[in-house]
């Protein structure tokens, strides 16, 4: 059911033509967060109330997309006079590049990354402008796991505009078994804008993206990150498409970007992707109780609980080796039992 | 292809909730299909909440409805327990728009108030098509009067009062405006009245105006003033704001009417919009064509009957539009 409502969503295949089926399919996109993306594709052929859910859902976005263009023209504001220039990752850079994939996109918070020697000076910069730590991750331990062992600083909130921002040194955090070579792609980024920001090329995005949904974290928006996939695998030219998988080993991160074609060949059925997978049997086979799950997530209800049971520990077991792991889980759950022993919140927000 | 997917029935083809047996009624609601149609919003409801049901039968009866699962909606509201637990023991009901709200668990027989507390947060928190400020509104055929929402002012009180002029109720929660022009759009659904207006409206409404009483909410006594079938009749005809008021209720004050300049009337009004950032300058731009054609006042009084003598002075002051 969903494989197919994933292909209406990017418009390789037309709306479910009955009543129910289209509701059904609105519903979707609306559990999924994907309404804004569903609206770029299908507003101009609807009518009636269809029609008006999707504008719905187009201006919301139009509103995202408004803020992201204000805060980076802020955060390149912050850092005037200094010659550092942050790359812009995710839905920032889709949107900054005009990319199909940042079109309807919700955005909650914005995503920049730095080279570590400039994190301190990045850090500076932006709480004189105005941005403090947030406040549900300003205790101490959750201090220590960001700044020891993740990939970004604590998250900071803009006291008046109230937008955040994560301040990325890498991309997988300190601690985790995937460590993939972010200077090779921060030294490949390109100017955005008027030059005072910088984002990935394309597939060094794909990527990226690859790496944060497979590599990271529960595949907890699996439509969204699906259809941010396919649209920047559409967005590689044919050269970029054939050096994808060469570039992903030179930058380590071969076994996620095999993941996120398998995605695209898989439940988009795109052939140019399907082309380009590994033709390695083991590592196939290795791979597949995470494209179970995967499929699991997309089927929704039972199907995604189960897979749940898979990709909790899995996304912990990425994040950090297994003595840290139970450790952090003990800090955890004892602020389960107390909420008051620590400040405010868990650390490890999506 | 356009038309092929417009995903519901035209409204008039539409029959009324209380032309569908109650039967048919409860089932739908059971299984969250019974859509209700009303102004610019069609907004899907899901509840066994019996007491929540026999208020939706009586409160909404001329209101169009449809009860198959073919219908899109614009929004969706589910009145369900707070958990498996609170479905069976100390039994409690709360209103899920679907996404994330803290909101008070409420005993079952306050169904009802969790249900309009709900249809309130479906719109105020997901509508962007309109910008949407907190206030009531009613009107003639020569204009809108909109009363802002000041915490205890009374607007639905007066709202009330105003229906009995032979005012037309468009909504008292929201001004809906519509985007680049200051048409504001109705949403006729009951008329929220707390502790002492519940008498006062009953006392001049009469009782079958009336919903039952809720007594020992979190908001104290509550009691709603339905919307008439006229009102309903006129749910897709705009009206143009001509006066905005902010009024203020005092026990025994002597009726006062302070002009309040546009410029500062606008501001305030922003104040009580959830969504005018959202919307950006298509708000603004209605707003301002707004604040050309209304006349803005402070107004303080200290009964009901001073309140609508006022507007009535005011509204006879500015002639027709």
């Amino acid at each position: 059911m969903s494989r197919a409502f994933l292909r209406s969503a990017v418009g390789l295949a037309p709306l479910p033509p009955r009543g129910a089926d289209l509701v059904a399919f609105i519903a979707w996109g609306r559990r999924h967060h994907i309404l804004g993306q569903l609206a770029t594709v299908w507003e101009q052929e609807s009518a009636g109330k269809l029609a008006d859910v999707l504008a719905n859902a187009r201006i919301f976005a139009g509103h995202d997309r408004r803020m992201l263009s204000y805060e980076m023209n802020r955060i390149a504001r912050a850092l005037m006079g200094t010659d550092i220039r942050p790359v812009l990752l995710k839905g920032g850079a889709y949107v900054a590049k005009a990319l199909t994939a940042g079109e309807g996109r919700r955005v909650s918070d914005i995503d920049i990354l730095v080279p570590e020697a400039d994190l301190k000076a990045v850090e500076a910069a932006l709480l004189a402008a105005g941005w403090k730590p947030e406040v549900s991750t300003a205790g101490a331990y959750d201090q220590h796991y960001y700044r020891d062992w993740m990939h970004e600083l604590p998250p900071l909130r803009h006291a008046r505009r109230r937008t955040l921002i994560d301040v990325h040194h890498r991309l997988t955090p300190r601690t985790a078994c995937l460590q993939v070579d972010h200077g090779a792609m921060l030294s490949a980024a390109r100017p955005a804008g008027d030059g005072s920001l910088q984002v990935f090329g394309p597939m060094d995005r794909f990527i990226h993206s690859a790496v944060h949904i497979f590599a990271d974290g529960t595949f907890d928006t699996p439509a969204r990150s699906l259809i941010e996939l396919y649209y920047l695998f559409a967005d590689l030219d044919d050269a970029d498409q054939v050096s994808l998988r060469d570039r992903a080993r030179e930058v380590g991160a071969l076994w996620p970007v095999d993941h996120a074609l398998w995605a695209v060949a898989t439940l988009f059925g795109s052939r140019r992707a399907a082309a380009l997978r590994g033709k390695n049997r083991l590592s196939r086979l290795r791979a597949l109780p995470v494209r179970l799950a995967v499929a699991g997530k997309l089927r929704e209800g039972a199907w995604a609980r189960l897979a749940d049971v898979l990709l909790y520990p899995r996304s912990h077991w990425l994040r950090m080796p297994v003595g840290m792991l139970v450790k952090h889980l003990l800090q955890k759950s004892r602020r389960m039992i107390s909420p008051k022993s620590a400040v405010a919140g868990l650390p490890g927000r999506e | 292809m356009s038309g092929s997917w417009n995903g519901s029935v035209g409204p008039e083809a539409m029959k009324r909730l209380a032309d569908h047996a109650v039967r048919d009624v409860a089932a739908a609601l059971a299984r969250g299909h019974l859509v209700l149609h009303l102004g610019p919003f069609a907004l899907a409801l899901r509840t066994d909440n019996a007491a929540a049901r026999d208020f939706l039968v009586s409160m909404y009866a001329n209101c169009p409805v449809s009860l198959d699962q073919d219908t899109m909606a614009d929004f969706s509201l589910h009145v369900r327990p707070p958990n498996l637990l609170r479905r069976f023991v100390r039994r409690q009901v709360m209103p899920d728009p679907g996404f994330y709200f803290p909101s008070v668990p409420l005993p079952p027989r306050m169904g009802p108030l969790a249900l309009e507390m709900g249809m309130n947060m479906a719109v105020a928190l997901q509508c962007f098509r309109f910008a949407i400020y907190h206030a009531a509104v009613v009107a003639d055929e020569t204009g809108a009067i909109v009363i802002s929402a000041n915490s205890g002012g009374g607007k639905s009180t007066l709202a009330a009062a105003l229906m009995q002029e032979n005012f037309r109720l468009l909504s008292d929660e929201f001004a809906i405006m519509q985007p680049g022009e200051p048409l504001l759009l109705p949403y006729p659904r009951p008329v929220s009245l707390k502790n002492a207006s519940v008498d006062i409206v009953r006392a001049f409404a009469g009782n079958d105006a009336m919903s039952g009483v809720l007594h020992g909410t979190p908001k104290g006594t509550i009691g709603y003033r339905r919307a008439r079938k006229s009102d309903i009749a006129a749910m897709h005809r705009p009206a143009r704001g001509r006066l905005l008021l902010f009024p203020t209720f005092m026990e025994g004050a002597k009726a006062e009417v302070k002009p309040v300049e546009a410029g500062d009337a606008v501001m305030r009004f922003i104040a009580g919009s959830p969504n005018y950032h959202v919307l950006g300058e298509a708000a603004y731009t209605s707003l301002m064509a707004f604040a050309d054609s209304i006349r803005a006042y402070d107004i303080t009084y200290g009964n009901t009957a001073d309140s609508v003598a006022l507007v009535r002075e005011l509204w006879t002051q500015g002639g027709a539009a």
